[in-house]
């Protein structure tokens, strides 16, 4: 007994070192980021550039997999499940991740808590567009349109409760116009289907058609946010033409499975923090439309909670419309 | 004409040393990607992009494109030597090509393949330059109700895999449909027939099924029949003979044709094209009871519309920036990291990048050609490796193929389960091609008649204004009329049928 208290009084002092030295340890090999998109998308593009610019800083490949499904369901899942040991981290999409937990009928086997949010990478704002040729010049031909045929005017999204049909929702609340909603699977395929006249307008995000709207192909009618969008500054914002209430964007983000320890988080936040204000990524970024906005620790978990929170009024609103 | 200049001296560029290295890597890497099952083309080029990181743009996207067509044509290799899908388009190569190389005709199967597909793929190129803008936009008119409408039509192609036993091919194709229903639900994201097991969300998994239906299943009963070889004929020939050849022509020229259309419709993925051609080629043959056993138009017209369709895919791609099926989104996102964006105004911003690469897909195709031919008789030689060696070889092969899938043994468990499924299968004389059409082409139907409704708002009347979509829906109207009513003696109301 004696031997044995002074066993146990010996090991947890050296697992009380150990920590540090645990997080000094760290990475000792590869970490792997799992992107819950399938390759080439915007969200891939952006966690591929991420990714090859903290290899650098935080000394260890980090190899992406896309474990895409479900809008996300497969990869988060993936992530929740995985090891707390810092060797796999996950590329979170908001509100993706929020209107997954919020949907009682896919039966997420994660929750709010499941992950880390470490820091926020992009933040792309929702844009609304047209034909290059459509008939609809501005959002209020749009919104005009559609109040004199209610439930006719077809709006596609990227997936259902995706960010694109939250936005929708807003915009038929504050609005009070109904567009009859078409679900697709990429930004491709919306190009595909509005480009091809079979949906009137899509609801999307900057990052995806930015080079469009420039060239005249697509017409860009509003950017749902506060501000306007760099690339695209003629873009009225929702807030410029009156409907300020209509805010929605993906954000996303690398967050590490509950239980990671604090340091490695921290190991983690430093190196990704660093490529993401290095101004490579800021070129690589800029040519693919992504606007950068970093958010670490507690900033990045208030709007991880906002985001939750804004997701639940709309996700229940298009529940009840099922 | 505009275009030809520029095509001119994209081939000048094209052929300077430097891009001519990189299309050989690009084809050699590729090749090697689709000899491996599991690891897809999609998959194995996401994972090479990092290695064009340090090239320019154009040598960038040439090796890239030289990757993806060189892995259409690897999937070939095993499929014929091994029965194994090395990737999902080679599985219609498998149904007679694996039969060429048991009659030791393995060589002719892997000539015609590469001579087809050198062919398809050029000519696709050839069409591409001349007609690639116009084509694309009216490409975008095929909406999600013409597509269904394909899908449809093409499900009811199965009649034309059936074989003898039309019964059983309805039968393996319901359940084809039944085991593509498995997973989430594509529009509301509720999990389907999952039993609460979390490995089925993505869906069974097509690779470990097709590689355990085909492959696996070969195995077993190879084994039953305790042969010495995988193969037991001698191989008679390196190449195909000139009258194989001569016997391939049409099927070649109709493969270019179904791969070339197909490839322009964006999300049909490369499965489609190969499944047609060979129906097509069954139904057009004067002598269709060959099929599925050793007839090299089955080969021949497969290979070459898998080739026409690759090369047709970037039709889309270069033309409009939409990409037709996730092996090319894969390619479309490289190209985006390395700073180029596909899209109409592509070929006015940089048309010497455009038409470069445009000309490498000539060089490719070519470069194809030249390394593979020489291959075939190599390749054909490893069937001569005692069949005790082969079937743990192979056994290993694609056990390794199907976990590295997604690092989960599931996948394996399931190909295991599907080959002893296959042989069963095989032993009551049950096609299984059906299932593995059905299996492809039921979601798509699905995804694609549910988006059409959106669409719609509810209606069916969708159909009655698209007058595209209508034909395509006649076929199958047509088909099943002629089933039911198919007279036993079908002689004398050959001419004057409602056909």
């Amino acid at each position: 007994m004696f031997i044995r208290r002074r066993t146990l009084l010996a090991a947890s002092a050296a697992i009380t070192v150990a920590s540090p030295a645990i997080a000094q340890n760290y990475p000792r090999r590869a970490v792997q980021l799992v992107v819950a998109f399938a390759p080439g998308g915007s969200t891939d593009i952006g966690a591929r550039i991420l990714a090859a610019a903290a290899e650098k800083d935080l000394g260890q490949p980090i190899t992406v997999v896309n474990k895409a499904g479900a809008g996300g369901q497969i990869g988060f899942t993936e992530v929740a499940r995985a090891k707390p040991d810092g060797y796999t981290l996950g590329f979170l999409n908001l509100p993706a991740v929020n209107t997954i937990i919020l949907d009682p009928e896919r039966k997420a086997m994660f929750n709010v808590d499941s992950f880390i949010p470490i820091i926020n990478q992009v933040l792309d704002p929702g844009l609304i567009w047209v034909k290059g040729d459509s008939p609809y010049k501005t959002l209020a031909d749009l919104i005009d349109a559609a109040r004199k045929a209610p439930g006719t005017l077809s709006a596609c999204t990227t997936g259902i409760l995706s960010d694109d049909h939250l936005a929708i929702l807003m915009v038929q609340e504050a609005a009070k116009v109904e567009f009859r909603i078409v679900h697709f699977d990429s930004g491709t395929q919306q190009l595909a289907g509005v480009l091809g006249g079979h949906v009137d307008v899509a609801f999307d995000n900057v990052g995806s058609v930015f080079k469009r709207v420039q060239s005249g192909e697509v017409r860009g009618l509003a950017i749902t946010d506060s501000e306007r969008s760099k690339f695209l500054p003629d873009v009225p914002t929702t807030k410029d033409l009156g409907y300020g209430t209509v805010i929605s964007s993906s954000t996303r983000g690398v967050g590490a499975p509950k239980g990671t320890p604090a340091d490695i988080v921290k190991v983690i936040e430093t190196a990704f923090l660093k490529a993401i204000k290095s101004p490579e990524m800021l070129q690589k970024m800029d040519a693919v439309g992504l606007a950068l906005k970093p958010m670490v620790g507690a900033e990045y978990a208030r709007y991880y909670a906002d985001t939750q929170a804004q997701a639940k009024k709309y996700t229940e609103w298009a529940l009840k419309q099922r | 004409m505009d275009a030809l200049h520029h095509l001119l001296a994209g081939f000048a560029a094209a052929l300077s040393v430097k891009y001519l290295l990189f299309a050989l890597v690009g084809c050699v890497l590729g090749t090697l990607i689709g000899v491996l099952p599991g690891l897809g083309p999609a998959a194995g080029t996401a994972i090479l992009i990092p290695l064009t990181f340090s090239l320019d743009a154009t040598g960038a996207i040439i090796m890239l494109s030289a990757i993806y067509y060189g892995a259409m044509y690897g999937g070939t290799i095993t499929s014929v030597l091994i029965n194994v899908p090395g990737e999902a388009a080679s599985v219609v190569t498998c149904i007679d090509g694996h039969q060429m190389a048991r009659q030791g005709r393995a060589g002719s199967a892997l000539g015609i393949a590469a001579i087809g597909s050198f062919v398809g793929g050029t000519l696709a190129t050839v069409a591409l330059v001349v007609v690639a803008m116009p084509l694309a936009s009216l490409a975008l008119k095929f909406g999600p109700a013409e597509f269904f409408a394909l899908m449809v039509a093409g499900l009811c192609l199965v009649v034309g895999l059936a074989g003898n036993n039309m019964m059983a091919a309805l039968l393996m194709t319901v359940i084809g449909l039944l085991l593509a229903l498995v997973g989430v639900d594509p529009v509301r994201g509720a999990p389907r027939f999952t039993f609460g097991v979390e490995e089925l969300y993505d869906g069974i998994g097509f690779i470990p099924v097709v590689m355990g239906l085909f492959g696996v299943a070969e195995l077993l009963l190879a084994a039953e029949k305790r042969q010495t070889h995988m193969v037991e004929a001698e191989l008679k020939s390196w190449m195909p003979t000139a009258a194989e050849c001569k016997q391939s022509v049409g099927a070649i020229g109709r493969g270019t044709v179904v791969g070339f259309v197909l490839g322009l419709i964006p999300g049909v993925g490369a499965i489609v094209p190969t499944f047609m051609a060979y129906v097509l080629e069954k139904r057009v043959s004067k002598t269709p009871e060959r099929f599925g056993k050793g007839a090299i138009e089955g080969v021949a017209s497969a290979e070459t519309a898998n080739n026409a369709y690759a090369n047709a895919a970037m039709v889309p791609l270069l033309a409009l920036g939409i990409p037709s099926s996730p092996t090319i989104a894969v390619l479309m996102g490289a190209f985006i990291i390395n700073g180029i964006t596909p899209g109409p105004f592509l070929f006015q911003e940089q048309p010497a990048l455009v038409w470069t690469v445009i000309a490498s897909f000539f060089v490719g195709n070519v470069l194809l050609l030249i390394l593979n031919l020489p291959l075939v008789g190599l390749w054909a030689k490893l069937l001569k490796i005692p069949f005790s060696y082969m079937c743990a070889g192979v056994l290993i092969f694609c056990v390794i193929g199907a976990y590295g899938l997604k690092q989960s043994l599931f996948d394996v468990w399931v190909m295991l389960g599907f080959g002893i499924l296959g042989y069963l299968l095989r032993k009551l004389d049950f096609p299984i091609a059906p299932a593995i059409l059905a299996l492809i082409l039921g979601p798509m139907m699905e995804k694609s008649l549910r988006t059409t409704l959106e669409i719609s708002g509810g209606s069916f009347a969708i159909f009655l204004d698209r007058p595209v979509a209508l034909t395509l829906l006649a076929v199958p109207v047509i088909v099943v009329g002629f089933l039911l009513f198919k007279p036993r003696s079908l002689a004398p109301l050959r001419e004057g049928d409602s056909e």
